[in-house]
Protein backbone atom coordinates (compact mmCIF):
# COMPACT_ATOMS: atom_id res chain seq x y z
CA UNK A 1 0.00 0.00 0.00
CA UNK A 2 2.48 2.51 0.86
CA UNK A 3 4.59 1.99 -2.18
CA UNK A 4 1.03 2.78 -4.46
CA UNK A 5 1.20 6.47 -2.96
CA UNK A 6 3.92 7.60 -4.92
CA UNK A 7 2.65 5.63 -8.41
CA UNK A 8 -0.40 7.79 -8.09
CA UNK A 9 1.64 11.18 -7.24
CA UNK A 10 3.96 10.29 -10.24
CA UNK A 11 0.86 9.46 -12.61
CA UNK A 12 -1.14 12.50 -11.62
CA UNK A 13 1.33 14.43 -12.28
CA UNK A 14 2.88 13.19 -15.86
CA UNK A 15 -1.19 12.67 -16.84
CA UNK A 16 -1.55 16.53 -17.36
CA UNK A 17 2.14 16.27 -18.52
CA UNK A 18 1.44 14.24 -21.73
CA UNK A 19 -1.86 16.26 -22.24
CA UNK A 20 0.70 19.05 -22.77
CA UNK A 21 2.75 16.96 -25.12
CA UNK A 22 -0.38 16.09 -27.04
CA UNK A 23 -1.27 19.56 -27.18
CA UNK A 24 1.60 20.37 -28.59
CA UNK A 25 2.20 17.47 -31.28
CA UNK A 26 -1.26 18.78 -32.75
CA UNK A 27 0.21 22.18 -33.07
CA UNK A 28 3.65 21.47 -34.36
CA UNK A 29 1.45 18.75 -37.05
CA UNK A 30 -0.50 21.98 -37.94
CA UNK A 31 2.95 24.36 -38.27
CA UNK A 32 4.47 21.59 -40.07
CA UNK A 33 0.85 21.12 -42.46
CA UNK A 34 1.05 25.22 -43.08
CA UNK A 35 4.78 25.28 -43.83
CA UNK A 36 4.30 23.14 -46.52
CA UNK A 37 1.08 24.38 -48.24
CA UNK A 38 3.20 26.89 -50.51
CA UNK A 39 5.27 23.74 -51.26
CA UNK A 40 2.64 21.37 -51.71
CA UNK A 41 0.59 24.05 -53.97
CA UNK A 42 3.99 24.14 -56.04
CA UNK A 43 4.20 20.70 -56.81
CA UNK A 44 0.50 20.38 -57.89
CA UNK A 45 1.38 20.81 -61.57
CA UNK A 46 4.25 18.33 -61.86
CA UNK A 47 2.26 16.01 -59.88
CA UNK A 48 -0.39 16.24 -62.54
CA UNK A 49 1.99 16.39 -65.25
CA UNK A 50 3.65 12.99 -63.78
CA UNK A 51 0.47 11.42 -63.48
CA UNK A 52 -0.65 11.76 -67.16
CA UNK A 53 2.77 11.32 -68.86
CA UNK A 54 2.90 7.58 -66.94
CA UNK A 55 -0.12 6.97 -69.29
CA UNK A 56 0.85 8.75 -72.05
CA UNK A 57 3.68 6.22 -71.58
CA UNK A 58 2.00 3.00 -71.35
CA UNK A 59 2.09 2.54 -67.42
CA UNK A 60 -1.61 1.13 -66.35
CA UNK A 61 -2.83 3.91 -63.93
CA UNK A 62 -2.18 1.56 -61.08
CA UNK A 63 1.61 1.55 -62.35
CA UNK A 64 1.57 5.19 -62.95
CA UNK A 65 -0.11 5.88 -59.13
CA UNK A 66 2.21 3.29 -57.91
CA UNK A 67 5.35 5.42 -58.91
CA UNK A 68 4.37 7.94 -57.11
CA UNK A 69 2.75 6.20 -53.79
CA UNK A 70 6.58 4.53 -53.41
CA UNK A 71 8.85 6.25 -55.55
CA UNK A 72 7.78 9.52 -54.64
CA UNK A 73 10.49 11.44 -55.75
CA UNK A 74 9.50 14.10 -58.77
CA UNK A 75 12.37 14.38 -60.54
CA UNK A 76 13.71 11.03 -60.89
CA UNK A 77 10.35 9.85 -61.93
CA UNK A 78 9.38 12.15 -64.84
CA UNK A 79 13.05 11.80 -66.05
CA UNK A 80 12.65 7.67 -65.48
CA UNK A 81 9.09 8.23 -67.39
CA UNK A 82 10.59 10.20 -70.59
CA UNK A 83 12.80 6.95 -70.73
CA UNK A 84 10.23 4.67 -70.72
CA UNK A 85 8.49 6.63 -73.53
CA UNK A 86 11.42 6.03 -75.38
CA UNK A 87 11.73 2.65 -75.45
CA UNK A 88 14.79 2.35 -73.29
CA UNK A 89 16.07 -0.69 -71.22
CA UNK A 90 16.25 -0.78 -67.91
CA UNK A 91 19.98 0.38 -66.95
CA UNK A 92 19.94 3.93 -67.81
CA UNK A 93 16.63 4.00 -66.47
CA UNK A 94 18.07 3.04 -62.65
CA UNK A 95 21.07 5.14 -63.15
CA UNK A 96 19.54 8.15 -64.10
CA UNK A 97 16.99 7.73 -61.02
CA UNK A 98 20.29 7.07 -59.11
CA UNK A 99 21.75 10.60 -60.39
CA UNK A 100 18.71 12.63 -59.39
CA UNK A 101 18.32 10.72 -56.39
CA UNK A 102 22.42 11.11 -54.99
CA UNK A 103 21.44 14.57 -53.47
CA UNK A 104 19.49 12.66 -51.21
CA UNK A 105 22.45 10.97 -49.60
CA UNK A 106 23.61 14.24 -48.28
CA UNK A 107 20.37 14.66 -46.62
CA UNK A 108 20.14 11.60 -45.07
CA UNK A 109 23.90 12.70 -44.00
CA UNK A 110 22.95 16.15 -43.01
CA UNK A 111 20.32 15.04 -40.21
CA UNK A 112 22.06 11.41 -39.19
CA UNK A 113 23.14 12.65 -35.77
CA UNK A 114 19.46 13.59 -35.04
CA UNK A 115 17.86 10.04 -36.75
CA UNK A 116 20.84 7.31 -36.47
CA UNK A 117 19.61 6.10 -32.79
CA UNK A 118 16.08 6.31 -33.04
CA UNK A 119 13.77 2.91 -33.40
CA UNK A 120 14.32 0.99 -37.05
CA UNK A 121 10.70 2.15 -38.08
CA UNK A 122 11.03 5.86 -36.99
CA UNK A 123 14.46 5.66 -39.11
CA UNK A 124 12.76 3.89 -41.98
CA UNK A 125 9.15 6.26 -42.06
CA UNK A 126 11.85 9.64 -41.68
CA UNK A 127 13.75 8.62 -44.75
CA UNK A 128 10.82 7.70 -47.18
CA UNK A 129 9.25 11.30 -46.64
CA UNK A 130 12.54 12.73 -46.89
CA UNK A 131 12.27 14.84 -50.00
CA UNK A 132 13.38 18.35 -51.07
CA UNK A 133 10.98 20.16 -49.86
CA UNK A 134 10.76 18.15 -46.27
CA UNK A 135 14.49 18.89 -45.93
CA UNK A 136 14.05 22.41 -46.28
CA UNK A 137 11.88 22.88 -44.17
CA UNK A 138 12.58 20.91 -40.91
CA UNK A 139 16.58 22.54 -41.78
CA UNK A 140 14.52 26.31 -41.15
CA UNK A 141 12.97 24.66 -38.34
CA UNK A 142 16.54 23.96 -36.27
CA UNK A 143 17.75 27.03 -37.27
CA UNK A 144 14.93 28.48 -36.18
CA UNK A 145 14.40 26.76 -32.83
CA UNK A 146 17.78 25.44 -32.20
CA UNK A 147 16.50 21.99 -31.98
CA UNK A 148 15.42 19.25 -34.15
CA UNK A 149 11.57 18.09 -34.30
CA UNK A 150 10.82 14.62 -35.87
CA UNK A 151 7.28 15.45 -35.36
CA UNK A 152 7.58 18.52 -37.44
CA UNK A 153 9.41 16.99 -40.24
CA UNK A 154 7.42 13.95 -41.10
CA UNK A 155 4.45 16.06 -40.47
CA UNK A 156 5.63 18.12 -43.45
CA UNK A 157 6.52 15.17 -45.53
CA UNK A 158 3.13 13.68 -45.25
CA UNK A 159 1.33 16.66 -46.15
CA UNK A 160 3.72 17.00 -49.09
CA UNK A 161 3.27 13.24 -49.62
CA UNK A 162 -0.75 13.10 -49.70
CA UNK A 163 -0.34 16.23 -52.49
CA UNK A 164 2.42 14.53 -54.48
CA UNK A 165 0.11 11.31 -55.13
CA UNK A 166 -3.53 13.50 -55.37
CA UNK A 167 -2.27 15.57 -58.00
CA UNK A 168 -0.86 12.32 -59.70
CA UNK A 169 -4.48 10.95 -59.20
CA UNK A 170 -5.40 13.99 -61.12
CA UNK A 171 -3.09 13.64 -64.34
CA UNK A 172 -4.00 9.66 -64.22
CA UNK A 173 -7.59 10.44 -64.71
CA UNK A 174 -6.88 13.35 -66.98
CA UNK A 175 -4.19 10.89 -69.08
CA UNK A 176 -4.27 12.46 -72.76
CA UNK A 177 -5.55 15.78 -71.99
CA UNK A 178 -2.77 17.45 -70.37
CA UNK A 179 -1.14 19.66 -72.20
CA UNK A 180 1.62 21.99 -71.69
CA UNK A 181 1.32 22.76 -67.51
CA UNK A 182 4.77 23.70 -67.32
CA UNK A 183 3.93 26.79 -69.42
CA UNK A 184 1.38 28.21 -66.16
CA UNK A 185 4.55 29.07 -64.48
CA UNK A 186 3.42 27.26 -61.08
CA UNK A 187 7.34 26.11 -60.14
CA UNK A 188 7.68 29.87 -59.03
CA UNK A 189 6.21 28.91 -55.44
CA UNK A 190 8.73 26.45 -55.71
CA UNK A 191 11.48 29.31 -55.89
CA UNK A 192 9.86 31.32 -53.32
CA UNK A 193 9.75 29.21 -50.78
CA UNK A 194 13.49 28.03 -51.11
CA UNK A 195 14.09 31.88 -51.15
CA UNK A 196 12.30 32.69 -48.16
CA UNK A 197 14.09 29.55 -46.47
CA UNK A 198 17.34 30.67 -47.74
CA UNK A 199 17.72 34.47 -47.62
CA UNK A 200 16.73 34.49 -43.50
CA UNK A 201 19.48 32.31 -42.83
CA UNK A 202 22.35 34.29 -44.33
CA UNK A 203 23.19 35.11 -41.23
CA UNK A 204 27.09 34.86 -41.27
CA UNK A 205 29.76 35.43 -44.20
CA UNK A 206 30.33 31.41 -44.68
CA UNK A 207 27.08 31.13 -45.34
CA UNK A 208 26.32 34.20 -47.54
CA UNK A 209 29.41 32.37 -49.77
CA UNK A 210 27.85 29.23 -50.43
CA UNK A 211 24.78 31.10 -51.28
CA UNK A 212 26.95 33.20 -53.97
CA UNK A 213 29.18 30.08 -55.15
CA UNK A 214 26.33 28.00 -55.64
CA UNK A 215 23.79 30.22 -57.42
CA UNK A 216 26.49 31.25 -59.96
CA UNK A 217 28.14 27.83 -60.58
CA UNK A 218 24.86 26.13 -61.31
CA UNK A 219 23.88 29.06 -63.58
CA UNK A 220 27.19 29.10 -65.61
CA UNK A 221 26.86 24.69 -65.74
CA UNK A 222 22.52 25.01 -66.19
CA UNK A 223 24.17 27.10 -69.62
CA UNK A 224 26.44 24.88 -70.47
CA UNK A 225 23.82 22.19 -70.27
CA UNK A 226 25.97 19.88 -67.75
CA UNK A 227 24.28 17.37 -66.34
CA UNK A 228 25.13 17.33 -63.16
CA UNK A 229 24.57 20.86 -62.78
CA UNK A 230 22.64 20.59 -59.07
CA UNK A 231 24.56 18.39 -57.12
CA UNK A 232 27.72 19.92 -59.05
CA UNK A 233 26.95 23.22 -57.58
CA UNK A 234 25.79 22.06 -54.21
CA UNK A 235 29.19 20.81 -53.39
CA UNK A 236 30.79 23.80 -54.94
CA UNK A 237 28.55 26.18 -52.47
CA UNK A 238 29.22 23.78 -49.58
CA UNK A 239 33.17 23.75 -49.68
CA UNK A 240 33.02 27.85 -50.60
CA UNK A 241 31.10 28.15 -46.89
CA UNK A 242 33.43 25.49 -45.60
CA UNK A 243 36.44 27.24 -46.81
CA UNK A 244 35.10 30.66 -46.01
CA UNK A 245 34.40 29.49 -42.38
CA UNK A 246 38.12 28.45 -41.76
CA UNK A 247 39.74 31.15 -43.39
CA UNK A 248 37.87 33.73 -41.14
CA UNK A 249 38.68 31.00 -37.98
CA UNK A 250 42.25 31.26 -38.65
CA UNK A 251 42.61 34.86 -39.12
CA UNK A 252 40.68 35.19 -35.93
CA UNK A 253 43.19 33.04 -34.38
CA UNK A 254 45.78 35.56 -36.25
CA UNK A 255 44.45 38.45 -34.30
CA UNK A 256 44.42 36.57 -30.81
CA UNK A 257 48.10 35.63 -31.75
CA UNK A 258 48.81 39.17 -32.45
CA UNK A 259 47.07 40.39 -29.01
CA UNK A 260 48.80 38.61 -27.29
CA UNK A 261 51.59 39.69 -28.72
CA UNK A 262 50.83 43.20 -28.52
CA UNK A 263 49.76 42.09 -24.69
CA UNK A 264 53.82 40.58 -24.39
CA UNK A 265 55.33 43.39 -25.80
CA UNK A 266 53.66 45.53 -23.07
CA UNK B 1 11.82 -5.70 -68.15
CA UNK B 2 8.71 -5.30 -66.79
CA UNK B 3 7.42 -2.12 -65.43
CA UNK B 4 6.49 -3.46 -62.35
CA UNK B 5 9.95 -4.43 -61.52
CA UNK B 6 11.16 -1.33 -62.81
CA UNK B 7 9.09 0.91 -60.09
CA UNK B 8 10.51 -1.54 -57.58
CA UNK B 9 13.74 -1.23 -58.51
CA UNK B 10 13.42 2.85 -58.89
CA UNK B 11 12.30 2.70 -55.21
CA UNK B 12 14.98 0.69 -53.77
CA UNK B 13 17.24 3.19 -55.58
CA UNK B 14 15.70 6.29 -54.23
CA UNK B 15 14.90 4.94 -50.19
CA UNK B 16 18.26 3.98 -50.39
CA UNK B 17 19.97 7.25 -51.08
CA UNK B 18 17.39 8.65 -48.16
CA UNK B 19 18.51 6.00 -45.79
CA UNK B 20 21.53 5.23 -46.14
CA UNK B 21 23.07 7.67 -43.27
CA UNK B 22 20.65 6.48 -40.79
CA UNK B 23 21.65 2.41 -40.71
CA UNK B 24 23.13 1.97 -37.70
CA UNK B 25 25.84 -0.63 -38.91
CA UNK B 26 27.29 2.00 -41.43
CA UNK B 27 31.05 1.36 -41.67
CA UNK B 28 31.23 4.96 -42.67
CA UNK B 29 31.46 7.47 -39.50
CA UNK B 30 31.11 11.41 -40.37
CA UNK B 31 34.66 13.14 -39.31
CA UNK B 32 34.00 16.61 -37.93
CA UNK B 33 35.56 18.41 -41.01
CA UNK B 34 32.41 16.59 -42.93
CA UNK B 35 30.48 17.09 -40.62
CA UNK B 36 31.11 21.37 -40.88
CA UNK B 37 30.94 20.74 -44.68
CA UNK B 38 27.18 19.53 -44.11
CA UNK B 39 26.63 22.34 -42.56
CA UNK B 40 26.07 24.26 -45.88
CA UNK B 41 24.34 22.06 -47.84
CA UNK B 42 20.59 23.45 -47.40
CA UNK B 43 21.64 26.74 -47.99
CA UNK B 44 23.81 25.58 -51.34
CA UNK B 45 20.92 23.09 -52.46
CA UNK B 46 18.13 25.42 -51.87
CA UNK B 47 20.07 27.74 -54.36
CA UNK B 48 20.68 25.31 -56.91
CA UNK B 49 17.54 24.46 -57.16
CA UNK B 50 15.60 28.36 -56.78
CA UNK B 51 18.36 30.53 -58.98
CA UNK B 52 17.77 28.13 -62.05
CA UNK B 53 14.14 28.81 -61.86
CA UNK B 54 14.33 32.76 -61.10
CA UNK B 55 17.21 33.50 -64.03
CA UNK B 56 16.42 30.72 -66.23
CA UNK B 57 12.59 30.38 -65.85
CA UNK B 58 11.88 32.57 -68.93
CA UNK B 59 13.21 30.03 -71.40
CA UNK B 60 10.29 28.11 -70.56
CA UNK B 61 7.92 30.52 -71.74
CA UNK B 62 9.81 31.10 -74.15
CA UNK B 63 10.14 35.19 -73.12
CA UNK B 64 13.09 37.40 -72.75
CA UNK B 65 15.16 37.74 -70.25
CA UNK B 66 14.19 41.33 -69.61
CA UNK B 67 10.48 40.67 -69.91
CA UNK B 68 10.65 37.72 -67.72
CA UNK B 69 8.00 37.58 -64.74
CA UNK B 70 10.69 34.97 -62.90
CA UNK B 71 13.34 37.33 -63.38
CA UNK B 72 11.67 40.31 -61.43
CA UNK B 73 8.82 38.29 -58.95
CA UNK B 74 11.93 36.67 -57.46
CA UNK B 75 14.14 39.87 -57.50
CA UNK B 76 10.68 41.06 -55.23
CA UNK B 77 10.84 37.80 -53.02
CA UNK B 78 14.51 37.97 -51.86
CA UNK B 79 13.78 41.91 -50.95
CA UNK B 80 10.27 40.18 -49.22
CA UNK B 81 12.61 37.98 -47.56
CA UNK B 82 14.97 40.54 -46.31
CA UNK B 83 12.17 42.28 -44.45
CA UNK B 84 9.39 40.16 -43.85
CA UNK B 85 10.11 37.43 -41.15
CA UNK B 86 7.45 35.30 -41.71
CA UNK B 87 8.28 32.77 -44.30
CA UNK B 88 4.60 32.43 -45.37
CA UNK B 89 4.11 35.46 -45.77
CA UNK B 90 6.84 36.09 -48.25
CA UNK B 91 5.78 33.03 -50.16
CA UNK B 92 2.76 35.20 -50.68
CA UNK B 93 4.64 38.19 -51.79
CA UNK B 94 6.28 36.41 -54.39
CA UNK B 95 3.26 34.09 -55.84
CA UNK B 96 1.56 37.62 -55.79
CA UNK B 97 4.08 39.36 -57.51
CA UNK B 98 5.03 36.72 -59.84
CA UNK B 99 0.84 36.23 -60.65
CA UNK B 100 0.67 39.88 -61.48
CA UNK B 101 3.88 40.22 -63.59
CA UNK B 102 2.94 36.83 -65.48
CA UNK B 103 -0.47 38.71 -66.27
CA UNK B 104 1.36 42.43 -66.93
CA UNK B 105 4.81 40.89 -68.87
Amino acid sequence: MASSKPLIEELDNTAPMQAENQQGNLSIIVRGFIDMFPLCVAVIPWGILCGSLAIQVGLSPWQAQAMSLFVFAGAAQLAGMQLIGLGSPAMPILSSTFVISSRHLLYSAVFQSYVKDLPLFKRIVFAFFLTDEMFALTNAYIAKYKRFCYVYAVASGIAFYVMWNLATLVGIVAGNNIDNLQAYGLEFAIAATFIALVVPAIKDKPVLMSVLASGVSVLILELLAFEYALIASTFIGMFAGYFSARKSVSRNMGDQYTAKQEQSDE
Amino acid sequence: MSNDLLIVLMTVITFSCRYLFFMKSLPISLSPKIQQLLQYTAPSVLTAMWVPIVFLGHKTEGAAFFHSPFLYAGLITVLASLKIKNTLAVVVVGMGSFLILNWVL
